[in-house]
């Protein structure tokens, strides 16, 4: 609806309907042009406005928009089929699906290198059959060095293929840091990239850990333990993912839960900055990196 | 609609899911597809040449590219960014897919584009999947029908699905949703009903 000043000078209530096609108004019409940017532009600002009405497609046909219905179908379908594309690339540049792939591939990996460390393990004890695991606590690269005597080739070649993943490992977790230290710079600063990056992924992307309260970030990851917590009488989870963060981990026991819920409440305004301004901000992060410091240090 | 011996078919480009061919028509097939399957079961509204269709959970047009097969225009809304980037495929064959990447939740989104039509089928399973019907009443021309696929298990998994299906059609009926019939999918769908219904 627009008020418009008449001839003589008084205020008129003018009705104009307006549709993705044309404008009608009173008796006149104007047919928007076949245009995909102009069309669009205005279907965006139809779709703020809350008095838009449902079209009829017959008005397009009257206002000389379109000849016939399925010129009317023709040209709605390559318009809805141009703005879904330019939604698809909107999402993608706030949501960075790429970082919460990146992550999932990152877990994947770690869960095959055991996988196959186990095998290996248990292979080259059938060979060895003096070997024990208690008596040399070793894991990972040096495990695997030491289990390359007494291997035959066809286990040795496995071992190989092993450590190239677990190169392979460490290198893509370098880029996750790197890509949330870039996508989620005010988390990152606060929990180290790789914990920001694997929070977003538990919460669904980037959007979704934005949206969620602190108290919700504090236990992300440890839904087997809310659960329980919620159906029984167990203790509710101190920390889910939040754990991994060093301050945590590194506090003394009784302290931790403190840490995690500080922590888990600075990152939940972190990731809104993230999200909304999605740049750094040096003033909120020093203020927050006090804060979760003075946790692990007040009584 | 058109059955081969005891099969479910629609007459148009084949090769959107790898979908099986029988004498040049493509098999809709009751196991990939609850709308298919509700027809298996000799229910739910026969869908005609000049029908207009608002589809809301498009997910990865495996079910709208056979219902675009038998109707005039079918508006499919899906929010999320993977399987819209599949329906977007489907839709550049199918000159009577409009997708509308939007959140059924808030149909102001698309308002502009849909017009009335003679059908709305939901498959959302979302907890709030009644809201979401009432919430797009509004696009049904008079006389249509509303085909809800509801799945009680995404709804609350405490209760039996047959007490979330009453509690459902109770909560449509509050919002002026009147349920003619409620299909369950079994075999094909254990745990999942059909409601057919229209505005009182």
């Amino acid at each position: 609806m627009h008020f418009m000043k008449s001839n003589e000078g008084k205020y008129q209530v003018l009705l104009v309907k307006s549709y993705w096609f044309c404008d009608r108004e009173g008796g006149s019409c104007h047919p928007l042009p076949h245009d995909k940017r102009i069309l669009a532009d205005r279907i965006e600002q139809l779709e703020g406005d809350k008095t838009a009405e449902i079209p009829v497609w017959e008005y397009a046909v009257q206002c000389g928009f379109v000849k016939n219905r399925s010129e009317y179908l023709n040209i709605l379908h390559t318009i809805a089929l141009y703005l879904a594309g330019v939604r698809l690339e909107e999402a993608s540049k706030v949501d960075h699906p790429e970082l919460i792939l990146m992550v999932r591939m990152l877990d994947q990996i770690d869960s095959a290198i055991n996988l196959l460390s186990e095998r290996s393990v248990e292979w080259y004890r059938a060979l060895n059959p003096e070997f024990s695991r208690k008596s040399e606590i070793l894991q990972g690269r040096k495990l695997r060095d030491l289990m390359r005597d007494g291997s035959d080739d066809a286990l040795r070649e496995i071992l190989d293929e092993i450590d190239q993943l677990a190169e392979r490992r460490s290198s893509l977790a370098k880029k996750v840091s790197a890509k949330a230290s870039e996508v989620l710079p005010n988390c990152s600063a606060l929990s180290g990239g790789l914990v920001a990056a694997r929070l977003a992924a538990e919460a669904g992307g980037i959007r979704d850990l934005a949206l969620m309260p602190g108290s919700a970030i504090q236990v992300l990851g440890a839904r087997n333990a809310l659960f329980c917590h919620l159906s029984n009488a167990s203790p509710p989870p101190k920390h889910g993912l939040v754990y991994q963060y060093r301050g945590v981990h590194g506090s003394r026991k009784e302290r931790r839960g403190k840490v995690a819920r500080v922590l888990a409440a600075k990152l939940a305004i972190a990731a809104r900055i993230d999200y909304y301004r999605g740049e750094p901000d040096p003033i909120f992060i020093a203020k927050a990196q006090e804060t979760i410091l003075n946790a692990r240090r007040s009584p | 609609m058109i059955w081969i011996a005891d099969q479910l078919v629609s007459e148009g480009p084949g090769g959107v899911y790898g979908e099986r061919i029988i004498q040049g028509y493509r098999l809709w097939s009751p196991r990939r597809s609850k709308l298919s399957a509700l027809y298996h079961l000799g229910k739910g509204i026969e869908l005609e040449s000049h029908h207009r269709v608002l589809y809301l959970g498009a997910a990865n047009g495996t079910t709208v590219s056979h219902v675009a097969d038998y109707v005039e225009v079918v508006y499919a809304v899906e929010p999320a960014p993977r399987p819209m980037q599949d329906l977007m495929v489907v839709a550049r064959r199918r000159k009577n897919i409009i997708p509308l990447m939007a959140d059924a939740r808030k149909p102001e989104r698309y308002i502009p584009l849909v017009e009335h039509v003679d059908i709305i089928y939901q498959d959302v399973a979302q907890p709030d999947q009644a809201e979401i019907l009432a919430a797009n009443v509004r696009f049904l021309a008079s006389g249509g029908v509303m085909v809800f696929m509801l799945k009680p298990r995404s709804i609350d998994v405490t209760s039996t699905p047959a007490e979330v299906a009453v509690s459902v059609q109770k909560s449509l009926s509050n919002r002026g949703i009147r349920t003619d019939e409620c299909i369950w999918l079994s075999p094909y769908y254990p745990d999942h009903a059909a409601l057919i219904c229209r505005q009182d």
